[in-house]
């Protein structure tokens, strides 16, 4: 019995460092939503002139190929870093029509 | 659309023809004639291909995602101890033993031990001097519990018999055959859990939501345990949370109906989303699982929320009052209710579930519900240890055969109470804290479950009578008992227990992926719904004692992470998990100061390592 724990535990250390080859770097969500409100809201809120988006407006693939292309007016984007872009990219992401939502009703 | 843009090629084949003459614009004109059909073929096609996605979108009506999760556990529980106990009426035992005494012995002061004078004979049957064959029987009866099961009762247990010799023993007191204590171990306990969800838009503001669960143990499928604990009962408010098989159970379903006549009112009706609330969604790794908090509910609720979404009149994040009602026990269909009226009412539960403010970062929720005439207890299955073999509810013998057995609620043992504030906020750098404080208030009535597991929150002990001592070959003794008919319960049974419990804990950005830490604590009277809580031990968070864990998660991709961890389980008071029969100090049990029916745990490591997939 003590083997097949022994085992387990070696498995889920391989699972570990697999984990470490596979594992992506992101954004940060938290700080990506603060400079969606701050810089893309203007324009995207309801009723805003470029037209209303939301996260939720994509799917996760598509929010992701739209900051590969860049299809934008770049002087909206000139204030923003790329790490900056990568915050709000990874926000979008994060909260795209085919993420996770949270399971509560209403 | 098509047919502007048919329209549009049409009118491009036609508008170069007139302007070219030279052969190059000819061979020019022809060229670009083959490519606007072949461009015009393509879109025909194009618009096959999206007809049928357009169709398949249509009539695939729901969308389905879930996770899996494989999840291996290591046990040690230390210093299990069972030690069970008859309520025994030794007045009426005195009087018993006095008589066989005067029957049995020519000079009664000669008892205990051989007599000197000898014994009386034996009766024999006169009909004419009314002696029955039933009184030669007793005859017999008591000369037995005198010469053998009483000595063999006194050797083995020797503290009692001195006890009741002197007179110490009080009128109705708890007999044990003594406590065993022991450590167990199971290095690994492998569990699979798969969740589908499911989602549909109805309408443009009307949704259905739903989950089925399959939560199993490797190499059992029968969906019933021996119960040893209350997470051993298979249930409906808890078949999420209990390892039930291979079987997928309807976790969730139930509708939203929002926005209703264009206000920010909403209806919801159905089996609940009321599990893996805030803050406990954290260490599962996920959002926000269910609605209500966490902390004091983690169950599968059929009912109804109204609620109404105050944003916008008051400008506060996510500010939502909610309305829930339930029922969480049906008292008269599908119990034999023709046969005869059942004395129970149905349970119910209703209350309000509030988010003060929610900006996915920073949540402070309230609950607070009321839980009206709680029943002894929930339908479900269970192998009891026990059987009850002359049907008078109370048990008297092993269940050897593992018959399984359907309960339901018999008594309505009173009110409850429930409250949480939960605080959870997510830093910038992504480092999450939370603060959660719980209470319970029970309000036991006079009702108890007759079977001898007790009131709300107190005991109601079945009076046994000593009917016989079976003397086994090796020695020991099997008393035989009968219940007297009445209970005795414990002190101050009627009065008011208030439970609490603190919640608290972190999670932060670790390499590879993220650590957390949390602790919470029961007090005495802690009596949370939170069964559903799917630790193996039971749930963590209706433990009546301390709990800390630490756990690391390893992110493999946005869809899947691997999570490393421990629980360590310190049981102040027995009962964990259960509103019914009075908690106990586990010290105290372990001393042979108090009884428990059920085997009492004091310390459990829980160390696990799982992995899940999102799909």
């Amino acid at each position: 019995m003590k083997k097949t724990l022994k085992s387990v535990l070696a498995l889920a250390l391989v699972l570990v460092f697999a984990a470490s080859v596979l594992a992506a770097e992101g954004g940060n969500p938290r700080k990506g939503k603060y400079l969606y409100k701050k810089n893309c809201k203007i324009c995207h809120g309801s009723g805003g002139e470029g037209g209303e988006l939301t996260p939720m407006s994509k799917t996760m693939a598509q929010w992701d190929r739209f900051f590969e292309k860049m299809d934008h007016d770049p002087a909206a984007m000139e204030s923003l870093s790329e790490q900056d872009l990568k915050d709000i990219n990874q926000f979008l992401f994060d909260f795209a029509a085919d993420s996770d939502q949270p399971a509560t009703c209403g | 659309m098509t047919r502007f843009l048919n329209l549009f090629l049409a009118g491009l084949l036609l508008l170069p023809a007139a302007g070219l003459a030279a052969d190059s614009e000819e061979a020019m004109m022809q060229q670009l004639q083959k490519q606007i059909q072949d461009l015009s073929e393509e879109l025909d096609e194009l618009n096959d291909r999206l007809n049928k996605t357009e169709r398949h979108s249509a009539l695939d009506r729901i969308e389905f995602t879930g996770d899996l999760r494989q999840k291996v556990d290591s046990l040690k529980l230390d210093d299990v101890t069972v030690n069970q106990g008859f309520m025994v009426d030794f007045q009426q035992l005195g009087q018993d033993v006095n008589n066989a005494v005067m029957a049995v012995y020519a000079n009664p002061m000669e008892f205990p031990g051989p007599p000197a004078s000898g014994f009386n004979p034996p009766p024999a049957t006169d009909p004419n001097a009314g002696i029955t064959q039933a009184d030669v029987d007793n005859y017999w009866d008591a000369y037995s519990l005198l010469t053998e099961g009483f000595p063999a009762m006194a050797a083995q247990f020797p503290e009692f018999a001195q006890a009741f010799a002197m007179g110490q023993l009080p009128a109705k007191g708890f007999f044990g055959t003594g406590v065993q204590k022991s450590d167990h171990e199971n290095e690994v306990l492998y569990t699979s859990r798969l969740r589908l969800n499911m989602a549909a838009k109805i309408y443009e503001n009307m949704k259905f939501s739903g989950r089925l669960t399959m939560y199993k143990n490797w190499g059992d499928s029968t969906g019933v345990k021996v119960f040893d604990s209350f997470d051993s009962f298979t249930m409906d408010g808890t078949n999420s949370g209990n390892t039930t098989g291979d079987l997928l159970h309807v976790e969730r379903a139930y509708f939203d109906w929002s926005d209703i006549g264009g206000s920010n009112f909403y209806l919801s009706i159905g089996r609940r989303p009321s599990t893996y609330g805030y803050p406990t969604n954290l260490r599962e790794n996920e959002l926000r699982g269910g609605t209500p908090s966490g902390h004091v509910v983690n169950f599968n609720f059929d009912g109804i929320t109204a609620g109404y979404h105050l944003e916008d009149a008051t400008g506060i994040p996510g500010f939502t009052a909610r309305f829930c009602y339930g029922q969480g026990f049906e008292a008269e269909y599908g119990n034999g209710s023709l046969f005869a009226e059942p004395d129970v009412k149905d349970t119910h539960l209703g209350g309000f579930n509030i988010d003060l403010y929610n900006d996915g970062y920073t949540v402070l929720q309230t609950t607070i519900f009321r839980a009206w005439d709680i029943a002894d207890s929930f339908k479900g299955l269970a192998v009891m240890p026990f059987a009850d073999h002359d049907g008078d509810g109370i048990p008297d013998d092993m269940n050897n055969n593992a018959y399984i057995s359907r309960f339901q609620g018999q008594a309505d043992i009173g009110d409850m109470y429930l409250g949480s504030l939960t605080f959870i906020r997510e830093e910038m750098s992504g480092f999450t804290w939370f603060g959660s404080l719980g209470w319970t208030r029970t309000k036991p009535s006079a009702a108890f479950n007759p079977m001898g597991l007790g009131g709300l929150l107190y005991d109601a002990s079945p009076v046994m009578r000593l009917t016989a001592i079976n003397v086994n070959d090796d020695g020991t003794v099997s008393p035989e008992f009968e219940h007297t008919g009445d209970y005795v319960k414990s002190d101050d049974w009627d009065k008011d227990r208030d439970g609490w419990s603190v919640y608290v804990g972190f999670q932060t950005p670790a390499p590879l992926g993220k650590f957390g830490l949390e602790y919470n604590y029961g007090s005495e009277f802690w009596s949370p719904f939170t069964q559903a809580q799917d630790d193996v031990m039971g749930s963590k968070l209706a433990t009546r004692g301390h709990v800390g864990e630490a756990y690391y998660i390893f992110e493999i991709n946005p869809r899947a992470f691997i999570k490393v961890g421990a629980l360590y389980y310190d049981y102040e008071y027995t009962g964990s998990g259960s509103p019914v029969g009075r908690p106990k100090k586990v010290e105290d049990v372990q001393d042979g100061k108090e009884f428990s029916l059920l085997p009492v745990l004091d310390k459990v490591w829980d160390l696990n390592a799982s992995v899940t997939m999102k799909f």
